[in-house]
């Protein structure tokens, strides 16, 4: 369990990082497979993204900061064929995959924003290679197997 | 056939919910729209009998949207499916006139569990 002391303005909350693996559990058994064990933690040493890609939150407010998840690009297109119920073979296109991939990080970013704080904004989603860098420091980082392949969740407050 | 105006800017997501719609079993005639503006044009044109909206939408977001169709005299049944399900923005859905709020991720059971009493 990780539990850190967040500041905001004026107050100081509790972020327990052990809740953003049950969150990710959820969204990935309720949108995507219905196999729960298809989303566990990854074992042994986390390998080096080949063709990198994230999907990533900022929020904004009392509270600000990022919830990104990045994967392989193919482990994203495969993600967005399965949340479009398309078979492995089928074709899928970057547009579904950034709409997709995005909104699991959408939906991610946005239970983990109750986590954190009660108010402020959840921005849209954006996917990228990789997401402009911001300062601040990594409240929690998830390495995580979704089918056996690496997929990384970090909560990061900005400075 | 009831018809149900589906707003969100992810097109993903709007097949993710048409989807849940049908696994818990609303066979309905569905229209789409990718943000609040959108949405609230539709119902101008053509007021639906549900209108199952996101939050977090550019353009008019979600909240928005309800505010404007209730400022217009439309009394259009309207339930939120967002990513954010906190106390504070189910009270201001509330408020401002929302039968429910699904949060993401959500399943057929919990469609039904919030659409059942509106039907009944």
């Amino acid at each position: 369990m990780s539990i850190v002391q967040v500041s905001g303005e004026g107050q100081r909350r509790t972020f327990d990082g052990s809740q953003v693996q049950s969150i990710a559990e959820q969204v990935f058994s309720a949108m995507i497979d219905d196999d729960p064990s298809a989303l566990v933690l990854w074992a042994g040493v986390f390998p080096a993204l080949d063709d990198p890609l994230e999907a990533w939150v900022d929020l904004t407010g009392p509270w600000t900061g990022r919830v990104a998840l990045t994967t392989e690009r193919a482990t994203a297109h495969d993600l967005s064929r399965a949340l479009l119920g398309m078979s492995p073979d089928e074709p899928v296109d970057d547009g579904d995959v950034v709409d997709a991939f995005g909104e699991v990080a959408n939906v991610v970013g946005g239970n983990v924003k109750t986590l954190l704080t009660e108010v402020g904004r959840l921005g849209l989603p954006q996917v990228a290679p990789s997401a402009p860098p911001m300062a601040g420091n990594v409240l929690h980082e998830l390495r995580m197997a979704w089918r056996g392949r690496p997929l990384n969740i970090v909560v990061t407050a900005a400075e | 056939m009831l018809r149900v105006l589906v707003a969100d800017d992810s097109r993903v997501m709007r097949q993710i919910v048409i989807r849940t719609l049908r696994q818990a079993g609303y066979d309905w005639s569905v229209t789409e729209a990718a943000d609040g503006a959108e949405a609230l044009a539709a119902v101008r044109a053509d007021e639906p009998d549900l209108v199952l909206s996101d939050w977090n939408m550019p353009e008019m977001t979600g909240i928005e949207l309800l505010r404007e169709l209730r400022a217009a005299g439309f009394s259009t049944p309207f339930g939120f499916v967002t990513s954010e399900g906190s106390p504070e923005m189910r009270q201001s859905a509330e408020q401002a006139g929302a039968l429910f709020l699904i949060a993401k991720p959500f399943t057929a059971e919990s469609f039904r569990d919030v659409i059942e009493p509106v039907l009944a």
